[in-house]
């Protein structure tokens, strides 16, 4: 039962969603459209459902960023804020963290971006990161830094108000929760989502605000809008305050790392799961000597980047990788054929794999999701399938070499 | 001398063999034990070869219940540890990230007496929680620069200086390795590709008795532990566990399966024939 209702926001004191935007030399990284696109779904629908006008407020940080400003708003942002500085060219933890914050914070730069709310401002109500080596870590600052909650890793997400009782939150009382983010994050096994809130204590022993609301998104999960150039939106300059004690961190240098792993440049991608237990060195050994004969790229499922297995250095260190992750967090492959042995099948490493243009699957299992997805599936473990094809492979080898000479 | 803390889990042993699994494929906690988090074992490399190569001092901590000594061990083991710190209350259970930092960050301002530490690193996340936030958000309380997805740790005694390369990887450009140098005191979060590099015959001479001194301490490590409570941390009971957490987990179910796209053909195991079947679909893009 409702014993009392709690609007979030009173007066306005929590408003708009802000996203954290990336960019390298001038080019945005795609996971910034993305997020972009989710934040415009979900305020489209958060606007009309709660009769509001909160933005969807995009923060570029940079030096020479002008340029950039236009794209996002075509890609659904209502608002662009940036902060332009020689300083912030490069992405460096501390002094990003602390310019967002001064953005996040300042009521008079809210005061612009919203012209029709009632005072006092105190902070965004959500806030979106990337989940990536800059994001990751950025919004765990950040969020330490105003004080509040954050979900990482996140694939889904829902406003809707929750009725929640809660032994510390609510101190046992049942409380409507309005417009709160439902952030779903799947965790290691790939079958499991765990639905993370970002609350107030309403309890009063210990009353205190979380906002904003905030997550990390994985790359390449959500869509982007069809941008439209004609699109209109507001585009406000930020002069932040730069504290020379938040400048220690200095990039010596910075080299581009050869990709190792081309799965773009190969027409057969062949892929290893938790199916190799039973004797996982030898069976990696499998799959290497089946990919040299089809001259294919080895990719794996993300289980096997947390190195489960008994393994030697050499394998480990060049395959049990997340570079050679196919799926939602790792790469999204399209190749004209695509083997998947001892891959279960767990929606990420679907998303990942889906638009192959003819799937096999080698397993034992044969209620295994990866079933669903394939065109031809073996009902078998790899040890006893592969060495069938292989052997008949080689008879072919002769032909495949003269051919590539 | 250099003062270096690392931040350590205990977490469920995913390895094979010793994880178990629930028949719908989750984690079976019960039947699945702990060690130290193989991220944490990374850091503890990171720290051992600042020891070996710079003489540090090095105290090891971590919140957990009181089992979670037995990661201290591990780590000790690992690091040759000269002081370890058990954080463990009740009142600190269900803690989220940032509640976490809070007691991580109350513990490593009381390490080695009190003496400033120079350089904490932590690993790049746990296996189990898998957020990766708990470390930057420790930095961020203690005031000190973060640096993440480091790949290589090198120390200037001179000017009191880190010189890092850091991995940067994002979504459809290639990856960059970035060197940067930063003024201590610093925190660390080592990338899983870090990987300590023993040059020097003073290094591995200073490697081996280390590591013999490290498994001897081990074995005595009680002698080195401190086991705090939330009183002896001094830590405000609303700021940790529980009601320090702005985040609850709320809901944790399963993951529908995708609709099936695709029609399979299916072949059995036994079907030696059928399986040579698919070698000529293959042929005609091999050749």
């Amino acid at each position: 039962m409702v014993t009392e209702s709690f609007s979030n926001n009173s007066g306005g004191k929590y408003r708009n969603l802000y996203v954290v935007i990336e960019h390298i030399e001038g080019k945005l990284v795609p996971v910034s459209l993305e997020m972009l696109g989710e934040a415009r779904r979900l305020m489209d629908d958060f606007n009309q459902r709660y009769q509001e006008s909160e933005r969807v407020v995009a923060v570029v940080l940079g030096y020479k960023v002008q340029d950039l400003c236009q794209q996002l708003i075509s890609y659904g942002a209502d608002v662009v804020v940036y902060a332009e500085n020689k300083e912030l060219e490069y992405s460096r933890n501390t002094i990003d963290t602390k310019v967002i914050a001064q953005i996040s914070r300042d009521a008079g730069l809210a005061k612009q971006i919203s012209p029709e709310y009632i005072p006092p401002y105190i902070k965004p109500r959500y806030m979106f990161f990337a989940a990536d080596s800059i994001g990751r870590h950025l919004s765990s600052t950040v969020l330490a830094e105003l004080e509040s909650g954050l979900a990482s890793d996140i694939n889904k997400l829902v406003i809707s108000d929750i009725d929640f009782r809660h032994e510390h939150k609510t101190k046992g009382q049942t409380i409507r929760y309005e417009r709160t983010l439902e952030m779903y994050r799947p965790d290691f096994s790939g079958f499991l989502w765990t639905t993370i809130l970002c609350l107030d204590n309403k309890n009063p022993e210990i009353m205190r605000d979380y906002h904003p609301q905030g997550c990390s998104i994985i790359p390449g999960v959500f869509n982007a809008i069809e941008p439209d150039i004609a699109r209109e939106g507001l585009i406000l300059q930020y002069k932040p305050t730069i504290d020379p004690e938040d400048l220690k961190v200095k990039v010596l240098n910075k080299q581009m790392l050869k990709k190792k792993i081309d799965f773009d440049g190969h027409r057969i991608i062949v892929s290893m799961g938790r199916g190799i237990k039973d004797d996982p060195e030898q069976n990696v050994k499998l799959i290497e000597q089946f990919a040299r004969l089809l001259d294919a790229e080895i990719g794996i499922s993300l289980p096997l980047s947390k190195r489960l297995y008994q393994l030697s250095d050499s394998i480990n260190s060049k395959y049990m990788i997340p570079e050679r992750v196919i799926g939602t967090s790792g790469s999204k492959v399209a190749p004209s054929f695509y083997i998947a042995t001892g891959i279960h099948g767990a929606v990420q490493h679907i998303a990942g794999m889906k638009e192959s243009e003819f799937v096999v699957a080698i397993n034992p299992d044969e209620n295994a999701p990866i079933k669903d997805e394939s065109d031809l599936f073996i009902n078998g473990r790899m040890e006893d399938v592969l060495p069938i094809i292989i052997e008949e492979l080689q008879k072919l080898t002769p032909i495949v070499s003269s051919h590539m000479e | 001398m250099v003062n270096v803390a690392v931040i350590v889990k205990l977490e469920p042993d995913f390895s094979e063999g010793n994880v178990s699994y629930n028949p719908d494929g989750t984690l079976n906690r019960a039947e699945t034990k702990s060690i130290l988090g193989p991220h944490s074992a990374i850091a503890c490399n990171a720290a051992f070869y600042t020891k070996i190569t710079y003489g540090s001092r090095i105290s090891i901590g971590t919140m957990g219940p009181p089992i979670a000594d037995s990661a201290l061990k591990q780590a000790q083991e690992l690091t040759d540890a000269d002081e370890m710190n058990l954080y463990s209350d009740r009142i600190f259970a269900g803690a989220d990230t940032l509640a976490t930092a809070e007691v991580l960050r109350s513990g490593i301002v009381k390490m080695l007496d009190g003496n400033k530490i120079d350089i904490v690193f932590s690993g790049h996340r746990a296996s189990d929680g898998e957020t990766g936030q708990t470390g930057p958000q420790t930095a961020w309380k203690l005031g000190y620069t973060f640096l993440g997805n480091v790949i290589e740790v090198n120390i200037d005694l001179e000017r009191n200086y880190v010189i890092v390369k850091r991995l940067v990887m994002l979504q459809g450009f290639d990856g960059i390795v970035e060197e940067v140098e930063a003024p201590l005191p610093v925190f660390i979060t080592v990338d899983p590709s870090y990987s300590p590099n023993y040059r020097t015959i003073y290094q591995r001479l200073a490697f081996a008795k280390y590591r013999k001194e490290a498994i001897a301490r081990a074995n005595n490590y009680k002698q080195f532990l401190k086991i705090y409570d939330s009183k002896s941390l001094g830590v405000d009971p609303k700021f940790v566990g529980l009601p320090g957490s702005p985040t609850i987990v709320y809901r944790v179910e399963k993951i529908p399966k995708a609709k099936a796209s695709r029609k399979a053909q299916l072949i059995e195991g036994q079907d030696i024939d059928a399986i040579k079947s698919i070698v000529p679909k293959l042929r005609p893009i091999v050749s």
